[in-house]
């Protein structure tokens, strides 16, 4: 057990990726090495086109990793089978920059997906679970409301409860605030990192919004499909003058 | 937790996914109870067909019967030589036996200057042959000549006609040029090759019908002593009587071999079917073109919901569980529409149409493997649902 808390929740190492087939095929990701500690809150920056959505959806389990070693939770991902790609995506709470929410359910339907996502039958008390989630996204009184009645802000929420209300391990967000208002963006990333520290979760997170940098342990920059450097959001600040909380940060980064 | 999501402890979205488009599953359902009425109604003709085919046969007391060994159909029965009903009298565990004739003859329609064609039985009056109800009794007055009972069950609006015969009023009418009087009533009913019929002394029907003879009956009705088996019986006549003029069958025999001449040697059972095939493949079309247009829509949440942990199995069961809503929400009105065009059917051509249980379960079996069918096709886009792409 204290080997394994003490494993970072993300490990990878000599990561590269290619799209495409033959004369098409091209490089996306070069020989990357990174590493999220547990609790630890990261962002991943770069300008559009480097690769981040890439390494997020390799780290998923979403895509087949062609080369490298990606270990989530202990877990090599790398020529992994049919089995362990579920099992590793059902530790990971997706937010994606759009909802992505079902059209034809309620919010609390919504967060419920979340729960039957484990592959378990639903247990009698998983209402009075999703509810519980909902209020702490402050959706209480939206819980049976359909997406079309619910604000881009609300919606979002609806998103993360989701992500969040099977206790993932880690979480995988892409420009989760792109959608959102400047207000609305720093108050939803702010309950995800309050909700990371309380239940000690890594959250790995791509964005561009530079109003939330104040709210990373640790921000990683990409360029190219390479990792260039490895900050605090104290030496980001220099661009921002929100400030920061490192007092968690728990980060062994390695960056080649 | 809905009442659904706690039987099946998890969320019904093949249902919601449903009902959020209520246009679309109403139209699903549509095209699922087209599909049910279309196969009812070709079921229900085709057995209206092999029903009334043997409507008459089983009328009969009789254990054994003598026929033509051509015969095909009551319209079409041939004859056979009087003798070999004779020698069949003599074997052993036969009680009793009588000629019957069947022919079709022109009529004069009562109250009416149409002609039209009936069907005649001719049976000596004291022979007691018909389970119809109220011919045993009614049956003895034929030995006068020139009289008939009539059939209420034939096609057409015979009902004035019908209550003067009830009455007593024995009101005539002109059959193959002879003046036939009606002296009672029974209920057989029309069948595709005949109107209605007639029952006759023999005497009565050789009058109405010129051609026929005596010495060529188109039917040997034989009975078996008591505790004699039909089947050991029929073998021994066969044995006597052998050769090319005549077949002997024992009555269950002859019912399932009329029945199957058209089941299995005439077009109309391959008709049916194929109509019933039409109606199963217009079902499965319509439900594919619904449930693949669901699961198009749906893709990016079913691609979201593999990313979150779903596996592809979980996904599948979405459009199955459709598949099945389809089924029982589009069976259901489909029975209770056929049910209502079974009796107007019923009304228009005078002849038995029934919904009996096992065709129910049939039909049922029928949709659900339709939906079934239709729901894999649909499904095979949901593979293509990539959660690669959500984000
Ligand atoms: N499915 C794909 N097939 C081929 N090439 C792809 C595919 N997805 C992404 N790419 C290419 O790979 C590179 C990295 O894409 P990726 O989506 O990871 O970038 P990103 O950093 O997330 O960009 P953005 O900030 O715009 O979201 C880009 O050049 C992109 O065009
Ligand atoms: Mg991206």
């Amino acid at each position: 057990m204290l080997a394994q808390a003490s494993m970072p929740a993300i490990e990878i190492h000599g990561l590269s990726h290619w799209y495409g087939e033959g004369a098409l095929k091209k490089q996306v990701l070069f020989d990357i090495d990174l590493s999220v500690a547990r609790g630890e809150v990261v962002f991943l920056m770069g300008p559009s086109g480097c690769g981040k959505t890439t390494i997020l959806t390799l780290l998923g389990a979403l895509r087949s990793v062609q080369k490298g070693e990606v270990r989530v939770d202990g877990v090599e991902l790398f020529g992994a089978g049919e089995k362990q790609v579920v099992a590793c995506r059902r530790k990971i709470g997706f937010i994606f920059q759009n909802h992505n929410l079902h059209r034809s359910l309620t919010a609390l339907e919504n967060v419920r997906m979340g729960l039957e996502a484990q592959g378990k039958r639903l247990a009698v008390d998983a209402d009075a679970r999703c509810l519980a989630m909902l209020a702490i996204v402050g959706l209480a009184d939206h819980a049976h409301k359909r997406q079309d009645k619910l604000s881009g802000g609300q919606r979002q929420r609806v998103a993360i409860a989701r992500a969040l209300i099977a206790d993932p391990k880690i979480v995988l967000a892409d420009e989760p605030t792109a959608a959102l208002d400047s207000t609305t963006g720093y108050e939803v990333i702010a309950l995800i990192r309050r909700l990371a520290r309380e239940r000690g979760m890594s959250v790995l997170m791509v964005t561009h919004d530079n109003r939330i940098l104040s709210l990373a342990d640790r921000i990683v920059e990409m360029e190219d499909g390479q990792l260039i450097s490895a900050q605090t959001p104290a030496s980001h600040i220099g661009r921002s003058p929100a400030p920061a909380d490192n007092s968690l940060n728990t980060g062994e980064v390695t960056i080649s | 937790m809905s009442f659904a999501a706690r039987i099946l402890g998890r969320t019904p979205l093949g249902w919601l996914q449903l009902v959020h488009h209520p246009m679309r599953f109403a139209m699903a359902l549509a095209g699922v109870s087209f599909a049910v009425i279309l196969v009812f109604m070709q079921l229900g003709f085709m057995n209206m067909l092999f029903d009334t085919t043997v409507m008459f046969h089983k009328q009969l007391k009789a254990d054994i019967v003598l026929v033509n060994p051509a015969a095909r159909n009551l319209i079409d029965i041939r004859t056979f030589p009087r003798r070999r009903l004779i020698q069949a009298l003599g074997v052993e565990g036969v009680a009793d036996g009588e000629a019957f004739y069947i022919g079709q003859v022109n009529w004069v329609k009562p109250g009416t200057s149409d002609r039209g064609i009936i069907l005649a039985f001719g049976v000596r009056g004291d022979f007691d042959v018909f389970h119809t109800p109220g011919v045993t009794a009614l049956q003895p007055g034929l030995s006068v000549p020139g009289t008939a009972l009539f059939d209420t069950g034939s096609r057409g609006d015979f009902r004035a006609f019908s209550k003067l015969i009830a009455d007593g009023a024995r009101p005539t009418t002109e059959v193959a040029g002879k003046t036939i009087q009606f002296d009672g009533i029974f209920r057989l009913g029309a069948s595709f090759g005949s109107e209605g019929s007639i029952i006759v002394s023999d005497q009565t029907f050789f009058a109405i019908s010129p051609k026929a003879l005596p010495t060529t009956p188109n039917l040997g009705i034989i009975r078996v002593e008591s505790g004699h088996d039909p089947e050991v019986v029929a073998q021994r006549i066969a044995a006597v009587v052998a050769g090319e003029d005549v077949k002997v069958m024992t009555m269950q025999q002859f019912i399932t071999t009329s029945r199957n001449f058209l089941s299995r040697e005439s077009p109309i059972a391959y008709i049916f079917s194929f109509g019933v095939m039409m109606g199963l493949v217009v079902g499965i079309i319509i439900v594919i073109q619904i449930l693949s247009t669901d699961v198009q829509d749906h893709l990016p949440e079913y691609a979201t919901f593999k990313a979150m942990g779903f596996t592809n199995r979980s996904l599948l069961s979405i459009v199955y569980e459709q598949s099945a809503i389809l089924t029982v929400f589009g069976f259901v009105p489909g029975l209770i529409a056929s049910l209502v065009c079974y009796e107007l059917v019923r009304g228009a051509v005078s002849m038995p149409i029934a919904m009996p249980l096992d065709r129910v379960f049939l039909v049922f079996g029928m949709t659900a493997v339709m939906c079934f069918i239709a729901g894999t096709i649909a499904l095979r886009r949901v593979s293509k649902a990539d959660p690669a792409e959500v984000f």
